[in-house]
């Protein structure tokens, strides 16, 4: 059986890039800042085409919410290899309320209206840290999940994944059509060469709305304020081993 | 010292003056190519050298907008390419004393395993201008003439005689696809021409209507190195067109 998988691509700031926080305190500095796949959504990308490789799946669909520039994801994805792309455009201003919930109703109808049978996702974005896409998605879609993946099996229309879990590995086995979520350990995800690139430019990417795919975007989050991290406090220099004793003692450490 | 910096200047500035004015001309063309590809030989054809970019080459690096002359699609052996060449090689009778078409003939491979195979006339099309001395370099290289090559693009246009067009990876562009499409569909109603397409099953090709009309002719497993430049594919074909 040759499956279909959707593959979802978030585009944030990059790993690299030390985020600020905007002065009014309602969100992170976005414009000018360098932005990329983030990093799961890469190691989602990469099982998927490993998973064509192995003729497994025959198609894979790679999806992104956002502005324009998501398309540029799209295209990494693209040169990864998938096989063709759908932004589902989301003004600039309306992406920053877009949320997990959103995005998962977005995930489960496409995966409804291109007959996927497997949707993989990064366990989470590096920029909000939610990881709950991929269990709202499985949840709206009424799909088994199989979340924090670090091997993914396909045998007929069963999906065997080996979970990471606190403290060790679990191994599940489901029916497909699944939910599969990337942890880190799943693989290393491929690096986009020249010839790759090349043919990229000419995958397709189709371009939907929400509304197009029925699906209501507005938030029911109301973001109170975001804060930078506590600076971290200045220490104390200490001249001899008797001051540092008398240091920690009065500091009551010891 | 300011008198030799000036004798060491001169050379150099004459240097910089001709080479400009040779940017244009086949030589530099040549030039470039050779400095800029290296003879391959790891792919399907491996009796065909090839001057090809490779991750050891300069440009394999460098951003797509900093690339000279565009996209450099002569410069890779396509997978679809590769299984044509590979078919006519291998099927000299396909080719032999017959006047052929390469569409999109990229570095050359199908056109020279075309002539490698006895056929009596190849004409090389390819709407990139360096594929054409890419095609002489690698004639060159393979101990054959130069075969000729036309620059401009004869999809929709011209209909003339030929035995069999082939093509090879043509099929990665939507709106060319379709183009295509008619156009070879006219080819074969007007001249009775035989038709082989080569291509590893993009997602353009797999979904064209033009899928219902193939025949499979062969079909090969990719070379480690092609897989690299194709993720996601594994194994490339040869197909003929018969509507």
């Amino acid at each position: 059986m040759a499956l279909r998988a959707l593959v979802g691509v978030k585009r944030v700031i990059d790993y690299a890039v030390k985020v600020r926080v905007k002065p009014d305190k309602t969100g992170v500095v976005t414009d000018g800042v360098k932005h990329s796949m983030n990093p799961f959504c890469e190691i989602a990308v990469e099982e998927a085409v490993r998973l064509k490789e192995k003729k497994i799946v025959s198609e894979i669909i790679a999806v992104s919410c956002g502005p324009q520039q998501c398309q540029e994801t799209i295209r990494t994805a693209l040169a990864m290899g998938a096989d063709r792309g759908i932004h589902v455009d989301v003004s600039a201003k309306d992406s920053e309320t877009l949320g997990p919930f959103q995005v998962s109703k977005i995930l489960a109808a496409l995966a409804k209206k291109e007959n996927a049978n497997m949707v993989i996702l990064g366990k989470q974005a590096i920029d909000d840290d939610c990881n709950q896409t991929g269990q709202m998605t499985a949840a709206l879609l009424d799909w088994p999940q199989a979340t924090f993946a670090s091997e993914v099996k396909v045998e007929g229309d069963k999906l065997t994944v080996v979970r990471e879990i606190d403290g060790g590995l679990e191994t599940i086995s489901m029916n497909l059509p699944a939910v599969v979520t990337a942890d880190l350990r799943l693989n290393e995800p491929r690096y986009a060469t020249l010839p790759n690139i090349m043919k990229a430019k000419k995958k397709k990417i189709e371009s939907v709305k929400p509304a197009d795919l029925g699906v209501d975007t507005a938030s029911r989050i109301q973001i109170l304020s975001v804060e930078d991290p506590p600076q971290r406090q200045a220490g104390v220099k200490v001249e001899t081993v008797e001051d540092l004793v008398s240091k920690l003692k009065e500091s009551g450490c010891i | 010292m300011h008198a030799a910096c000036r004798t060491l200047l001169r050379p150099l500035s004459l240097h910089f003056a001709l080479s400009i004015r040779r940017q244009t001309g086949a030589t530099y063309l040549h030039s470039f190519i050779l400095q800029h590809t290296e003879v391959v030989t790891n792919h399907l054809t491996p009796e065909l050298k090839l001057l090809l970019l490779t991750p050891r080459c300069k440009y394999w690096h460098v951003r797509p907008e900093h690339w000279p002359y565009g996209d450099p699609y002569w410069a890779i052996y396509w997978p679809g390419g590769q299984a044509m060449a590979r078919y006519l090689l291998d099927n000299p009778e396909v080719v032999r004393h017959k006047q052929i078409l390469d569409l999109g003939s990229g570095c050359g491979a199908a056109a020279i395993a075309a002539k490698i195979g006895g056929a009596s006339y190849v004409l090389a099309n390819d709407i990139h201008p360096v594929a054409g001395a890419a095609l002489t370099l690698n004639c060159k290289l393979n101990g054959l003439q130069p075969l000729p090559f036309l620059s401009e693009n004869i999809i929709g246009v011209d209909t003339s005689h030929w035995d069999l067009i082939v093509l090879g990876d043509m099929f990665y562009d939507e709106q060319l696809a379709d183009g295509l499409h008619q156009w070879l569909r006219r080819c074969i109603d007007q001249h009775g021409t035989t038709v082989l397409i080569g291509d590893p099953g993009r997602g353009h090709f797999i979904d064209h209507p033009i899928q219902k009309q193939l025949w499979k002719m062969a079909e090969y497993s990719l070379p480690e190195s092609s897989k690299q430049e194709n993720y996601g594919l594994t194994c490339t074909a040869v197909w003929k067109y018969q509507p």
